[in-house]
């Protein structure tokens, strides 16, 4: 299956939380790649601390690729590869975790049909190979998110099933982008119509994923008064109603990730360790992570609305 | 310039083979096969059914001048054609594979396009060619730039991937496979042997072979096909098994092993016939591999576990009818 990570604006934890489903998949046993076609500010090296692997990639990462300048885009094996010390060790049963990274360097460039059929060929060999391909694309209606509507809409990809995830933050701006991203008159819904997807099929593949939200319900400590925890209860209630009035209110939400202190510092996959031994995450936000990474491929949570 | 007559003995045969999983849902017959593999309007697709479903496209050339990859940086530029050819194994498994020979020596200056032509698959150095040095550097991985046969190979599974005869629907997930192989001379009199056979990273597979003089470079490149067909048989189902949870774990979802096993039985497990296709000269080069590892005995295990598994469930389903509903 793939699944396209897409925001709307930056900075909304679309590539560390994409990232870290992926590594939450990979660990339950799927073959897992990570595609990043955030071409601009490709992050994924980073969350996935493999920078020396990183240095390989200069000349043959996905750019090179799409452009007809490599024939294999460079594939990085996280296990064997990251300098992340509990990462290394790979996971009994576990699945491989392979990230696709872009050129150092490379930024967004126009598309053309050639570079489309290999966007294709990438995409149907990924499918034969991993159980999922997370795809990070640029934020915005990239010229990576049309290419994506057109790849899935080509005829050799037919049978490939896909599924949108759409990351946004819990305020008003973010909810009003991250709408507008998919409903507007450029939105994807739109420019996947044009490309020949059905609307309709297409909607019922986008869902949206809430990322560093603050729990209103949070006791009151000594930062927060009661004053502002009333206050952070309407806003939480008013974000709502206007997520609903926007169509991306609750029954379109595949999960919500909590505010994340190390989230905050540091982008970086959230492990077992750092939550049992460590304990600088949170238990929550791994919860969240290993439920929306469960859901992916529970049907029940994709329903035709 | 006069041309020049007799092509000069090769000193290295080197080539890649990549192998995949067809990606459609039902094997192709013999006739859909031979649509796939039609790469030239001018020559047919050499089609076989004994001792099992095997096609093999014609030939396709590829002209190169580029510099030889070589272990002690040597920069020797050569010039000639490259020669690819796809074939498909009971319609399931497919394989790219291109190849070439070089010839100790070669002319000091490029000649006419014509002259390299007449000898397909023949890639001549501009000068001295250091035969070993460029056998060590083909199998490291060439630098971009350098001669690489793999590319080749590659292209040619990348256009043979669009045909429309393929539905994109694979039975099953798998991994494609690259070998990468070179061929030097054996020692006058020594028959052909067996020197190294590696596997570099995940998906890459070295062989380093040695073989008399008159040896052809097609027959290199089949006894290669059919080596990187068996690995990839090999890799892939060991693979299978490892994704499989047996014992207890297995108990929460019977059916999970039969569904993750069945594949193997339904598309693979016919599939091994080492040696099938190559040719008496080189048959003996098998045997090192049957020795140790043992390709055919860890085959026959993995059957043999493959087999257990399945009568077990089967077992276990005819022990849950047969118990008395609670």
């Amino acid at each position: 299956m793939l699944v396209f990570a897409a925001s709307d604006k930056g900075g909304t934890g679309r590539s560390v939380t994409s990232a870290n489903l992926a590594y939450q998949r990979a660990l339950t046993g799927d073959h897992v790649a990570y595609v990043d076609f955030d071409f601009g500010s490709p992050t994924a090296a980073a969350v996935f601390d493999v920078p020396g692997a990183m240095r390989g990639a200069k000349e043959h990462g996905l750019h090179s690729y799409l452009e007809g300048e490599t024939a294999e885009p460079v594939r990085i094996d996280v296990w064997r590869q990251t300098e992340h010390p509990l990462l290394r060790t790979r996971p009994n049963q576990s699945g491989r975790l392979v990230l696709f990274p872009g050129d150092i360097g490379g930024g967004e460039f126009a598309t053309g049909e050639e570079a489309l059929e290999r966007c294709v060929d990438l995409l149907l060999r990924l499918n034969s190979e991993f159980d999922v391909i997370f795809v990070d694309l640029s934020a915005g209606r990239s010229y990576a998110v049309d290419m994506v509507l057109a790849a899935t809409a080509h005829p050799r990809m037919r049978a490939l099933p896909f599924r949108w995830l759409v990351f946004h933050r819990w305020t008003r701006q973010h909810v009003i982008a991250a709408s507008g991203l998919v409903h507007a008159e450029h939105g994807i819904l739109r420019g996947g119509v044009e490309r020949g997807h059905d609307e309709d099929a297409l909607r019922a593949a986008i869902r949206f994923v809430r990322a560093a939200v603050p729990d209103p319900e949070a006791p009151s400590g000594p930062q927060v008064s009661s004053a502002q925890a009333t206050w952070m209860q309407a806003c939480d209630e008013a974000l709502r109603r206007l997520a609903a009035d926007h169509r991306i209110g609750d029954s379109v939400v595949l999960g919500i990730v909590p505010l994340e202190p190390i989230l905050q510092w540091q982008e970086q996959l959230i492990t077992e360790e750092d939550v049992l031994s460590t304990q600088i995450a949170n238990k929550e936000t791994l919860e969240a992570l290993e439920e929306i990474a469960r859901r992916l491929t529970d049907d029940t949570h994709w329903g035709r609305l | 310039m006069a041309p020049r007559q007799s092509t000069p003995r090769a000193v290295l045969a080197c080539g890649e083979v990549r192998t995949t999983l067809l990606p459609a849902r039902q094997a192709l017959d013999i006739r859909s096969a031979a649509g796939l593999l039609a790469l030239r309007a001018d020559e047919r697709v050499l089609l076989s059914e004994r001792p099992g479903l095997y096609a093999r496209s014609p030939a396709t050339l590829t002209g190169v001048d580029c510099p030889l990859p070589s272990a002690n940086g040597a920069r020797i530029r050569a010039v000639g054609t490259v020669t690819a050819h796809a074939a498909l194994t009971e319609g399931r498994v497919l394989q790219t594979s291109a190849h070439c020979s070089l010839p100790a020596t070669g002319p000091d200056q490029r000649r006419p396009w014509g002259e390299y032509l007449v000898r397909p698959g023949v890639v001549e150095p501009l000068g001295k060619l250091p035969h070993e040095a460029v056998a060590r550097g083909v199998l490291d991985g060439p630098r971009r730039g350098d001669l690489d046969v793999g590319l080749i190979a590659d292209g040619l599974l990348t256009r043979l991937l669009r045909h429309p005869l393929l539905d994109q629907r694979a039975p099953f997930r798998s991994r494609p496979t690259r070998l990468r192989w070179a061929a030097l001379p054996a020692a006058p009199g020594e028959g052909p042997s067996l020197e190294r056979f590696t596997l570099a990273e995940d998906e890459l597979r070295t062989v380093r072979l040695r073989v008399p003089e008159d040896t052809a470079a097609t027959d290199l490149a089949t006894l290669c096909d059919d080596l990187a067909l068996h690995d990839w048989l090999l890799t892939t189902v060991v693979r299978m098994l490892d994704g499989v949870r047996l014992g207890a774990t297995a108990a929460e979802d019977p059916g999970a092993a039969v569904r993750a096993l069945r594949p193997a039985v339904d598309h693979l497990l016919h599939l091994w016939m080492p040696g099938a296709r190559v040719s008496r000269e080189l048959a003996p080069l098998w045997a090192p591999l049957e020795e140790r590892p043992g390709f055919t005995r860890q085959w026959q295990a993995m059957v043999q576990r493959i087999r257990d598994q399945l009568t077990l469930h089967t077992v276990q389903a005819v022990h849950r009818e047969a118990e008395p509903a609670p």
